[in-house]
């Protein structure tokens, strides 16, 4: 029996929401958790399976097509008091592409509107047109750097009021192309509309969120710096580019 | 028909054709474009000349292989036949291929046309052209900013279809997002699959498109083809007009295809399972068209395969391009390469320019892990995203000091022949494969003025 920390992921739908490389968010949590000398253990609910977020310290909802995101915005809002449990209790939340409009009072997908799991206080317009292309935040979610770097494609508009936003937009649409504001920071759940895969490219957004996991389990959480130069290069790369507008 | 403007048109076109060839270009979508400007009616009123049938390729994958084959089986069957052969495959690609072989005063004295379309340029072609017959390879995702979602690329071939309803079709079975396409019972359909398999380990669920039930597979080839049934509504794989049976892919392909009490047997050097749809689904569509094609081995053989389809070079080291620009096709040239049992050294390249797609997500999303092979020596990462490529590999748990990186792709080559491997591989999207073949090329001059 070892005696190392250990995390566990819970992927919410991977065989529904399975658009843009989140495979790539799910390895990041998971090597930077074993890098580190710690476990990392991977929930999958799928279809028909029931949700359960008992055991898990880190929840990802991503993104998916109109017709499977539908499906996934009526299957957990039928556990939405389990989701608001989980978040009060300080469990660590990411919500990616179209799964972060589900965070909000109500959402549009393909036109259509429905209701949302209500986690934070936001709604979700239907927007004119689609807005696709790389996306430069300014953040300070994370300890160390303060840039953000990923790819955004939503043709909706999101307004987060009075709550946090999770950057500043330096290039891209974000939110909604009016208050420069990307994403959605609410206790330790993280709402972005960016994929890429976000994580991979911006570690310090994958440590912070993994160190937040830790303290909630175990009271604390010291992480050791990994050897971090092929991350930093692509960071830097996409912040180098597509910072100018 | 306006036959002055068709002549002025068909004769600007072959200006503008002649004149990007002097400026070496790999052909492009511009003379298409003025010849449309000139008269808009250039593409009816020259198809409208063909004699026997129009046959468009679609399909994310394989559209050129299988459209080329197709040719080259009517071709030398002593056809006269129009082909977009370049790969310019969008309207103006299309206008083009019947520009140029039209003659100065607007005739065309060809029996058929084979034309590959992009899905997303199907609705516009269509609207100017009815074909007589439609293949569809697959579907798979694809330059997801350019395209949207899989849905979206079915969409564009469901309303071209509705423009068409005498277009028969010829489609692969074994995709059930293909075999949609055969469920308007007023059209006629031929289906062709592979009609035997094993039960594919990887757990990937494939859902209904009519009732978005989870598929049950008995079997399954790879991504979602296989014999696939719905356990809650009527969908599965249809009955098979072309069977493809004995499969046998050691060194070469080797296979039977099955029809109307026939068995054509197949044997190829030919690398990499798809073909076997590329070769089949050409196959079929050309002996429904014109019966028999006595020496089809020899066509086979002696088709040269397009820019980057598993092509080999003479370089310090044989070196094979293929190009991979997605999920799908990115997994099964990985799976073939490793099929390969000397050592490799293996680049890979990737750009992201308009047309290779602008979102790179789908890295992740390539099954790069099986890269932890024994038989691979280094891994070279280059083109414009070399920088993702290398944290890709990283996370797909590929030691470091495998990997080097640079975006130039000279360099690249460089370190690529100079490894220490017996045989070395470059897989690379769309526009970097085109960058590659011209490098290889000159290379390959070098290497034969020095022997």
């Amino acid at each position: 029996m070892s005696d190392a920390k250990k995390l566990t992921i819970c992927h919410l739908f991977p065989d529904l929401l399975d658009l843009y490389g989140d495979r790539g968010n799910i390895l990041s949590f998971i090597k930077r958790l074993e890098w580190r000398g710690m476990d990392a253990e991977l929930t999958e609910i799928k279809k028909d399976d029931k949700i359960s977020l008992a055991n898990a310290d880190i929840v990802i909802l991503g993104g998916g097509s109109d017709r499977e995101q539908r499906a996934v915005c009526e299957y957990l809002s039928a556990v939405k008091t389990d989701f608001w449990s989980y978040v009060d209790d300080g469990g660590v939340m990411l919500a990616l592409c179209g799964g972060y409009p589900m965070l909000g009072s109500y959402l549009y997908i393909a036109g259509e509107k429905l209701g949302g799991l209500g986690i934070v206080d936001m709604y979700t317009e239907q927007g004119e047109k689609r807005v696709i292309g790389n996306v430069v935040l300014e953040s300070d979610f994370a300890n160390g750097k303060n840039t953000v770097v990923g790819f955004e494609n939503h043709g909706t508009k999101t307004y987060i009021k009075n709550a946090q936003p999770f950057g500043k937009v330096i290039n891209g649409f974000g939110n909604n192309g009016e208050d420069e504001t990307e994403g959605v920071v609410y206790k330790n759940v993280l709402g972005t509309y960016l994929h890429g895969p976000i994580l991979p490219k911006n570690p310090h957004i994958t440590d912070e969120l993994i160190k937040r996991a830790l303290i909630r389990k175990y009271g604390q959480a010291e992480l050791e710096p990994l050897y971090d130069t092929l991350e930093d290069e692509a960071h830097s790369y996409a912040v180098n580019r597509f910072s100018k507008k | 028909m306006n036959r002055f403007r068709l002549i002025l048109a068909v004769m600007a076109c072959k200006l503008a054709i002649w004149g990007s060839k002097m400026l070496g270009k790999h052909g492009s979508s511009m003379p298409g474009h003025l010849a449309f400007k000139i008269y808009p009616g250039v593409l009816k009123d020259l198809s409208a000349q063909i004699k026997r049938e129009i046959i468009v390729v679609c399909g994310t994958n394989g559209k050129t292989t299988t459209n080329n084959l197709l040719y080259s089986f009517l071709n030398s069957s002593g056809y006269k036949v129009v082909c977009n052969r370049v790969g310019a495959n969008m309207f103006y690609g299309v206008c083009c291929a019947f520009a140029a072989e039209a003659n100065i005063f607007g005739k065309l004295n060809r029996d058929f046309a084979c034309l590959e379309v992009d899905e997303a340029s199907t609705v516009k072609v269509f609207a100017h052209i009815k074909p007589d017959k439609m293949l569809i390879t697959n579907l798979f995702r694809d330059q997801l900013d350019r395209y949207g979602e899989i849905e979206q690329t079915a969409g564009y071939l469901k309303r071209a279809l509705e423009q068409s309803p005498d277009t028969e079709l010829i489609i692969n079975a074994d995709d059930p997002l293909v075999a949609q396409f055969g469920l308007d019972r007023e059209r006629k359909c031929h289906y062709i699959g592979v009609d035997e398999g094993a039960v594919n380990e990887k757990d990937e669920s494939y859902f209904c498109v009519l009732c978005g039930e989870k598929l049950d597979y008995e079997y399954r080839h790879y991504s979602q083809l296989g014999k696939y049934s719905c356990p809650s509504c009527v969908f599965k794989r249809p009955e098979l007009d072309f069977k493809v049976k004995d499969v046998s892919q050691d060194g070469g392909l080797k296979f039977n295809l099955l029809y109307d009490g026939k068995t054509v047997p197949f044997d190829v050097n030919y690398r990499g399972f798809y073909n076997i749809y590329n070769i089949s689904l050409s196959y079929a569509a050309a002996t429904l068209a014109v019966g028999e094609i006595s020496d089809y081995l020899k066509i086979l053989a002696q088709y040269k395969p397009q820019i980057g389809r598993m092509e080999e070079f003479s370089l310090l080291k044989t070196t094979v391009l293929n190009m991979a620009k997605n999920p799908a096709g990115f997994n099964q040239a990985l799976t073939t390469v490793l099929k390969d049992t000397k050592t490799k050294d293996i680049l890979l390249a990737v750009n992201d320019y308009e047309s290779d797609g602008q979102d790179i997500s789908w890295l992740w999303d390539v099954d790069f892990e099986l890269l932890n092979d024994s038989g691979v020596l280094n891994i070279i990462t280059t083109g414009i995203r070399a920088d993702e490529l290398a944290l890709r590999l990283k996370y797909a748990g590929v030691k470091e000091e495998k990997i080097t990186k640079t975006s130039n792709l000279k360099v690249a080559v460089n370190l690529l022949q100079n490894g220490g491997a017996e045989v070395c591989y470059a897989l690379a999207n769309y526009t970097a494969v085109f960058s590659l073949y011209d490098i290889f090329k000159n290379a390959e001059k070098e290497v034969g003025a020095n022997e």
